[in-house]
């Protein structure tokens, strides 16, 4: 949303430099995202009057001598149509920028030129889309000469120097009132501790017929107002007007007079207007008056809108119909068939207020963003409905007179009313604000109070439909009075206990890049595709309807996987060898839901070594790494062979990978390490010096003890080489056998040429 | 071997019959191309099985209880200068160790949750556009992918609620991986990693919350810091700010220039109750923030989605 603070100024008394107020507005009421600095957008274009238009022969250009208050007449040549004499027109002067280009990289600067070879043109004359106030491109702009004389500066009269605040609309999301300008100005008075005042125009008109509307569902629709309009003149569309320029600052464009005063008054009033073509709307009901109904669509009902696009319409949108038939989609878009045009005669003049709910998902479905349903879809109160159509009747008096005012409204708002003490305020808040001081913060922006001595009564304006417990209220007096005037204030608090969970992958994180791994972190969701890569079936994944792309379709049900897949980008750079780890959570939709109804969770370690060149067997540097995480932890494990067919193990080639499993308790998995299956590696495109391991870290918090005690002091270490057929672990039972006491260590394992026996080598270290 | 030819003989004959196709009428050339094509993927399949699984099979077994393969070197750890840390994690650790000496305990987010912990027990009214503002992700079975750490606040209240009755304060920090449906670019990723606090006492103020945030970035950038706020809106505090600090001088900070550092608020007296907490007899505040971004700000890093990457060349920077 953008807030004109020329426009702003009209409705409170401002004493402070804007950048102090654009300061205070984003501390105490709304995120300012930026501020558009429009001072100087309408340097040296001024009014001037065109004393002679004379055509020239065979073109569509007049020779045009104006008058800028200077003795000295000027001559400029103008394209346009409607130049004629006695005009005024908003003449930018040679060197000045064409206002509408003030944005480009390169903004246009008019000069002084020959037209046809033998005319001097000095500047130009403009047209509104050249103003940037408006798309109208037809011809000049026109200035009524009550407002301005030959000479005036065109930003002096119509306050075009101006700073444009851009407004972050979710920091609003609650606040439907702060969706117009009077809400806006009134909350800028209450932070300037300023009471406001607004002459809010008196409800004149009242209701006189009953009979044409209909709300089938309050519940959709809880106030619809219309008036009927009869043509009896015509609006002529003249001068540039203050209201044309409030659209153009706000983010609209001028369209014609009837739109133009709907969405002025949307602006300032935050309640959003629409205008059917009267005759038209009893035709498309055949009835001789007009039937309005509002009620839910019909599923498939079609309904074509003003963008002439089609819709097909769901059981959640709400419709304007006419005697049943479609003609609106309720607080999105108008339809075509009851749109106004350059013959509309008479008008129906719609003000009501829908279920944000329903319009949240009207908006979502057809993907209407208009400024009309970014208001509707925040709640706007139904108190005003029928003043701001009564007032854009009165807007549009010069070619329109009311012929009927109906107003439907089944179940009026009740006032919300909150006790509350200061003690209460001040207590949250931690301020000591006097009672007199909360009451006037208050009172300024509208809150009725009644001091009951012992607490307060307040009752909320109607347009504060936010407003509904003592939090509301607090919020209200905190936020007005400036959060920043609260001295913060620390409570004293010991040490807090470390969560051993955190505190375990900070010490794998440790131990693991001190021998010269890198900890990565890859996305929780991943492909199908790198599912079955792996051979993992997807059915076991969690599936994300919405997602980014398929590449992040499915929550992940173990890590290596998409380590596999930062590998290959890693040996691609190149790095020639490396090791890569993640810890983070998988989940996997065969183990359920836990006690909360949600998806168990697990947190598991993810371990990939690779090298480009090397020829050794991998899978022992892998073991390497895990061994030596699991002997810092403490865990005991054994390494056998794998016949695990769980998800972790899928990625790995059984002949050349181990279970991992704790020594006192074989049944407990601890992880798998090795090397994958060559279709994997195949899959993946990387080479042979590849292995890994997937371990899962909940298991390790729960065995990992403390260190056991350290030994110091070696006295006598010898080597020992023993030849034998049998495995290695095998080979190390035995030795232990013989050195119980001994830190047992190995050295080599050797296979001479064309023998069956292999020479393993440990190296014994005594204490 | 054997099995591969015989697919692949098998496949040769598909393609022979499918040529055919053109002494076909019209009106079966349709039904007939569909069936020889469902009939060549169906062997193409099993021919990519098949050398799978032959792939598979020329496999030498090893030792796996032995330390290196035979005539082979020992393995050897890589050196350290070729290890690091991720910066994130390590910048979670440093936030986290802070809290923990201010007396925070310290419970990990979740990445799978639902629709009650992410926007029921956090007071969002059903179907209300306030939830629209996250973005989040949605599984088949309607679970989500959490889009703020927030989504804790309910089991971190009901966890410790305990506390208070031992007149102690609950004073808990949740750092933890969200998501969000988002375009990724420079600066916005659908990844990403947020810290959550929850203070709750019987007498706590928002003067205390202004404080205990202060401190902690005093701490994390050692330096006097001044401070800023903004009203805000979530539908679990009231009132809802956002918390801004003066940009430090390690940063570079000039004078007047604020950084948004958090959302932050006194906790809905509905989010209290919820989770069985009197809101007449206690209030509190939570407030929650970005990681990555301090890790950008740190190191001056301007596209985020580096962290993802898994990037060597990006990640042994740290």
């Amino acid at each position: 949303m953008k807030i004109s603070l020329n426009w702003l100024k009209k409705y409170v008394d401002i004493k402070i430099p804007n950048d102090e107020l654009v300061r205070l507005i984003g501390a105490r009421l709304v995120e300012v995202e930026g501020v558009i600095d429009e001072t100087h957008k309408y340097d040296n274009i001024y009014i001037v009057r065109v004393e002679k238009a004379e055509k020239i022969p065979e073109t569509h250009l007049t020779l045009c001598q104006i008058n800028d208050g200077e003795s000295e007449l000027i001559q400029v040549v103008c394209g346009a149509p409607n130049v004629r004499e006695g005009m005024l027109a908003a003449w930018i002067k040679p060197g000045a920028i064409v206002p509408a280009s003030v944005k480009e990289d390169a903004p246009f600067v008019i000069g002084k030129r020959k037209m046809l070879g033998k005319y001097d043109s000095n500047g130009m004359l403009a047209a509104a889309d050249e103003l940037d106030l408006g798309e109208d491109h037809d011809g000049i702009v026109e200035i009524d000469p009550k407002m301005a004389k030959p000479g005036d500066l065109l930003a002096n009269v119509f306050e075009l120097n101006d700073l444009i605040l851009e407004i972050e609309n979710k920091s609003l999301t609650h606040r439907p009132d702060c969706f117009g300008m009077i809400g806006f100005a009134r909350e800028v008075a209450g932070i300037l501790n300023e009471k406001f005042e607004y002459n809010d125009e008196k409800n004149e008109l009242s209701k006189n017929d009953d009979k044409r509307i209909e709300i089938k569902d309050e519940n959709i629709c809880s106030r619809y107002s219309a008036i009927i309009l009869e043509k009896h003149g015509e609006l002529k569309k003249k001068y540039l007007t203050w209201e044309d320029c409030v659209l153009s600052k706000s983010g609209m464009k001028p369209i014609n007079p009837i739109v133009d005063a709907t969405n002025y008054l949307m602006l300032l009033t935050g309640q959003p207007l629409h205008a059917f073509d009267y005759d038209k709307f009893i035709k498309v009901g055949k009835t001789d008056e007009p039937k309005i109904i509002v009620r839910l669509a019909k599923k498939g009902e079609k309904l074509t809108l003003l963008d002439e696009k089609e819709v097909v319409l769901t059981e959640n949108d709400i419709v304007i119909t006419s005697n049943d038939v479609p003609v609106a989609l309720a607080g999105a878009m108008g339809g075509e068939s009851t749109m106004i045009d350059e013959n509309t005669k008479n008008i129906i003049l719609e003000s009501a207020t829908f279920s944000l709910y329903n319009l949240r998902k009207t908006q979502m479905v057809h993907g209407i963003f208009s400024e009309a349903i970014t208001r509707f879809t925040k709640g706007q109160p139904p108190y005003q409905t029928l003043v701001v159509a009564e007032t854009c009747a009165k807007m549009l008096e010069e070619g329109f007179k009311v012929s009927a005012v109906m107003d439907e409204y089944p179940k009026p708002e009740k006032e919300t009313v909150v006790k509350i003490t200061t003690t209460e305020i001040n207590a949250l808040l931690g301020t000591d604000y006097s009672k007199s001081l909360i009451v006037k913060t208050l009172e300024n922006v509208g809150f009725l109070i009644n001091d009951q001595n012992e607490y307060l009564e307040i009752i909320a304006p109607v347009w504060r439909t936010d407003i509904h417990i003592k939090e509301d209220v607090i919020e209200e007096v905190g936020r007005l009075l400036g959060y920043d005037n609260i001295k913060p204030t620390l409570p004293m608090h010991a040490t807090a206990e470390k969560n051993a969970n955190f505190e375990l992958k900070r010490e794998i994180r440790e131990l693991l890049s001190k021998f010269g791994a890198n900890e990565v972190l890859t996305y929780s969701f991943v492909s199908e595709k790198l599912l079955e890569k792996v051979g993992l079936n997807k059915n076991n994944s969690h599936k994300i309807v919405n997602s980014i792309s398929p590449e992040l379709q499915y929550v992940r049900q173990s890590i290596v996987p998409s380590l596999l897949e930062k590998t290959y980008l890693n040996e691609k750079l190149p790095v020639e060898k490396f090791a890569i780890f993640e810890m983070n959570k998988v989940y996997q939709k065969d183990w359920g839901f836990d006690s909360e109804k949600v998806p168990v969770e697990k947190n598991a370690l993810g371990f990939v070594v690779a090298e480009r060149k090397s020829k050794e067997t991998a899978f022992y540097k892998a073991k390497k790494y895990v061994e030596k995480l699991l002997e810092d932890l403490n865990i005991m494990v054994e390494f056998l062979p794998l016949n695990n067919n769980e998800a972790l193990a899928k990625p790995f080639e059984p002949k050349r990978a181990a279970e991992i499993r704790l020594k006192d308790e074989p049944k407990v998995l601890v992880g798998v390490v090795g090397e994958f299956k060559n279709s994997v590696r195949n899959e993946f495109k990387l080479a042979p010096y590849l292995a890994g391991f997937e371990i899962d870290l909940d298991l390790l918090l729960e065995k990992r003890s403390r260190k056991k005690e350290l030994k110091f002091g070696i006295k006598k270490s010898e080597d020992l080489t023993v030849t034998t057929t049998k495995t290695y672990a095998e080979t190390l039972t035995e030795v232990e056998k013989k050195y119980p006491e001994a830190k047992i260590s190995p050295l080599s394992v050797y296979q001479p040429e064309g023998q069956e026996a292999k020479n393993i080598s440990f190296r014994i270290e005594s204490f | 071997m054997d099995e591969i030819e015989k697919l692949k003989a098998k496949l040769k004959e598909i393609n022979a019959r499918a040529g055919k196709i053109r002494e076909l009428p019209v009106e079966e050339k349709a039904e007939f191309g569909r069936k020889i094509n469902a009939e060549r993927e169906a062997v193409l399949a099993e021919i990519a099985e098949a050398e799978r699984k032959s792939l598979d099979t020329e496999v030498e077994p090893i030792d796996i209880t032995a330390w290196s393969g035979v005539n082979e070197k020992m393995p050897e750890f890589y050196s350290a200068e070729m290890g690091s840390k991720h910066p994130l994690m390590t910048e979670l650790d440093r936030v986290t160790d802070i809290y923990q000496m201010m007396g925070f305990e310290v419970m990990e987010s979740r990445q799978l949750d639902d629709e009650f912990h992410m926007f029921d027990s956090l007071n969002f009214p059903k179907e209300h556009p306030a939830r629209d503002g996250y973005d989040t992700f949605r599984t088949e079975e309607g679970l989500i992918p959490p889009a703020h750490t927030s989504t804790m606040q309910h089991r971190v209240l009901k966890k410790y609620k305990s506390r208070l009755d031992e007149g102690k304060a609950i004073a808990v920090v949740v750092p933890g991986r969200v998501f969000r449906n988002e375009d990724v670019d420079a600066t916005h990723e659908h990844t990403f990693y947020q810290c959550e606090g929850v203070y709750v006492s019987k007498d706590c103020t928002m003067g205390d919350m202004l404080g205990i945030l202060r401190e902690f970035f005093e701490k994390y950038y050692k330096q006097k810091l001044n401070i800023r706020t903004q009203p805000g809106y979530f539908p679990f505090t009231e009132p809802s700010l956002e918390f801004l600090i003066e940009k430090p001088k390690s940063l570079g900070g000039k004078k007047g220039d604020y950084l948004e550092m958090l959302g932050c608020g006194m906790i809905h007296p509905n989010v209290l109750k919820m989770a069985g907490i009197d809101p007449t007899k206690y209030h509190g505040f939570a407030w929650g923030g970005g990681i990555d971004r301090l890790v950008m700000l740190r190191y001056g890093l301007n596209d985020v989605r580096n962290f993802e990457s898994g990037n060597l060349n990006f990640l042994r920077e740290f």
